[in-house]
């Protein structure tokens, strides 16, 4: 065995066994309860990737400010945003990060599935060299595969349909729609390409792995819920402009102080110490907030 | 829409076809996901008939090579998409083969030869031509067919994917008669006078009456039994997924003696001057006393086995699932490596006239000679070829 199979492989089939057995012998409800526990185990990582992406977000029209501002000069405009981020505590790279160390947990758990799923008997065999030597997971082989009148090896229609629905929900919850109309179609179109592309795929594998990326979109539905609360879904998506729109948009700069407020308030950043004082703060904004008079743009548009 | 913004949808359009493939090329990286087939080879009158990796029966005549292949296989309808289906042997994920998987090695019962597909069909050929004499079901399908069959005094007799034991006329594949076990059943049954004996995933060993399907005793495991039982001057060793070897008495199924390994015991066990050789997917053959089950010695191959050994002689040929074959001269314990093909081994070895012919995953008939050890010229089992 590679260190993968060993290290992170090895131990997860065999505890999904083992709970399999603890649960009825009910392998669907061991999916369901592995999912949720490796959900909870990175809870933090989690949490901070969803706040740091919703602090990203907020901080959208003020990335938009600096690029109008300093769009020529590249350099200056990096300078800019690498402050922002930082008087923000948001940490560009931290969203990747957490991705980054999430991804190996979530293929070993689907590995696993697989692999302790047996569909073929060539999966069986190779199961085998997996098994730690405890009695237990001898007897409980081969698993169980049937759960709430489902096979567990074969596709499954309402179990594609969920993953679709459950995974559009989630994503639908975190987005924010830009006011540039181009991102906006295309944040319109990942959204819906994102679930019918999984929709698709539950349909050509076993409804195990159908099953567990509903459990895993549904625990990340409630984590979201809780840092953003309905997020996209109560949000009203902005009506589309072109850029040929925008040169004639009437500026309104209680709105827009309004809206720079309240980004600042939304802000939550789990790994940076609210205590610290050159935390970033609303009232502090006054060097780096928009301000109507000294805009360029604004002086254009009268002209 | 204009060139911009097509070619910005284009570019998502893409992404997700790139995400797709990834995941696609992902999924395939877990091994086993759809069936392959271990076919053995089944030698009658000098003409060897193996089930290919393609879902074809091939008959081979040894003594000029020459090759006939019968119709493919046909498959179920797929519920999946993308060829990956269970039903079949899938098309393009994880190795998949590119037919119906063939498991059971065919059996051959005067001018019929026989297979069964996990397509839950079984079918009769002529030896000659190959052409089909009949199917069962005629219509339909049942589950999939893994264990092999077993003919036996102008009987079929298999057991299925549904936990169904089945007994067919030979010469016309009506149904006689069958029996349900509590799970699925992937082994091959073995015959002794008129007990029928064959092993369930419901961790029992059935006896039944071969005449009318009645069951006459039952035996329960700790685990799972998927091996083949081989029957011995009135004793039956089985392996099961409880990692033990058992020996049970043929008249009542009353426990004789067991003996553990460190895991499953898949393959049928072969006995070779009272002792006998227990492949073990633990990487060792165990070699126990048929008497007492008391260990003699145990031999290390490095490498799970789960194909069937073949006894030419006093020597046993192993091959293990990395697809390195070993010789174990049972006289002097002596233990040779004859070939590594590197290519997966499951199923069971063949002898024929001092020839171990062996299937190997790359749909290759592999042959040695197991009298000097040479490695004799493959013969592609692929039609194209």
């Amino acid at each position: 065995m590679n260190p993968w199979e060993l290290i992170i492989q090895q131990p997860v089939i065999n505890v999904l066994i083992v709970m399999s057995h603890y649960l009825a012998d009910n392998f669907g409800l061991a999916i369901i309860a592995l999912t949720v526990i490796v959900n909870l185990l990175m809870l933090k990582l989690t949490l901070s990737q969803i706040r740091s992406s919703k602090a990203m977000q907020d901080l959208q029209p003020r990335i938009a400010e600096l690029q109008k501002k300093y769009g020529k000069d590249k350099q200056k405009l990096s300078q800019e945003q690498m402050r922002m981020y930082k008087e923000s505590g948001v940490k560009p790279a931290g969203c990747a990060i957490t991705m980054i160390i999430q991804m190996p947990v979530w293929i070993a758990l689907y590995q696993a599935i697989m692999l302790a799923l047996a569909v073929a008997p060539e999966g069986l065999l190779n199961l085998s060299k997996y098994l730690y030597q405890w009695p237990i997971v001898y007897s409980v082989l081969p698993l169980n595969r049937d759960f709430l009148m489902l096979d567990l090896a074969q596709p499954n229609f309402i179990l594609a349909i969920l993953v679709g629905v459950t995974m559009w929900l989630q994503q639908k919850m975190s987005m924010t729609i830009p006011s540039d109309s181009k991102q906006a179609q295309q944040s319109q179109m990942m959204l819906w390409m994102m679930p019918i592309m999984f929709a698709f795929l539950a349909l050509s594998f076993p409804s195990g792995l159908a099953l567990y990326w509903v459990a895993n979109s549904v625990v990340r539905v409630v984590l979201q819920y809780r840092v953003t609360g309905w997020g996209g879904i109560r949000r009203k998506p902005p009506e589309a402009t072109t850029d040929s729109e925008k040169k004639y948009l009437k500026f309104d700069a209680s709105e827009m102080k309004k809206s720079t407020d309240d980004v600042g308030a939304d802000i939550v950043i789990s790994d940076t110490d609210p205590s610290k004082k050159d935390a970033y703060q609303p009232s502090k904004m006054s060097k780096t907030r928009y301000q109507p008079g000294k805009d360029r743009a604004q002086k254009r548009r009268k002209k | 829409m204009n060139l911009k913004g097509k070619w910005r949808v284009g570019r998502v359009v893409l992404l997700a076809i790139l995400i797709l493939a990834v995941s696609l090329l992902g999924f395939g990286c877990v091994k086993g996901l759809a069936p392959i087939g271990w076919s053995g080879g089944k030698v009658s009158d000098g003409t060897l008939f193996v089930g290919s990796r393609e879902g074809r029966l091939v008959s081979i005549n040894l003594a000029d090579e020459s090759r006939l292949w019968g119709e493919p296989l046909k498959a179920v309808s797929q519920p999946g998409l993308f060829g990956c289906s269970p039903a079949m042997g899938g098309g393009g994920c994880g190795g998949a083969s590119s037919g119906v998987a063939v498991y059971g090695t065919p059996v051959v019962d005067g001018e019929l030869v026989y297979i069964a597909g996990y397509n839950g069909k079984i079918y009769a050929y002529n030896t000659t031509s190959l052409g089909i004499r009949w199917v069962y079901p005629r219509e339909s399908n049942l589950e999939p067919f893994v264990g092999g069959l077993l003919a036996s005094q102008g009987k079929l007799y298999i057991g299925g994917d549904d936990g169904k034991v089945y007994a067919l006329d030979a010469a016309t594949g009506d149904s006689l008669w069958e029996f349900q076990t509590g799970d699925k059943i992937w082994g091959t049954p073995a015959i002794n006078g008129d007990t029928l004996y064959i092993g369930s995933f419901d961790k029992k060993l059935y006896a039944l009456n071969a005449a009318d399907g009645s069951l006459k005793w039952e035996f329960t495991a700790e685990g799972s039994i998927i091996a083949t039982p081989l029957v011995d001057n009135g004793v039956i060793y089985i392996g099961s997924f409880d990692r033990y070897m058992y020996a049970l008495n043929a008249v009542d199924g009353s426990l004789k003696w067991k003996s553990i390994g460190k895991n499953w015991f898949w393959a049928e066990p072969v006995i070779v001057n009272d002792v006998l050789y227990a492949p073990c997917l633990d990487g060792n053959v165990y070699a126990l006393k048929v008497a007492t089950g008391a260990e003699v010695t145990e031999y290390d191959l490095n490498a799970p086995v789960s194909s069937r050994p073949a006894v030419v002689d006093s020597t046993v040929i192993f091959a293990t699932r990395k697809g390195v074959v070993y010789s174990l001269a049972t006289g002097t314990g002596e233990i040779l490596q004859l070939a590594d093909f590197e290519q997966d081994i499951d199923g069971p070895l063949t002898v024929y006239d001092g020839i171990v012919y062996i299937h190997t995953q790359d749909k290759l008939l592999q042959r040695i000679n197991a009298v000097t050890g040479a490695v004799l010229r493959a013969v592609s089992l692929e039609s194209k070829n």
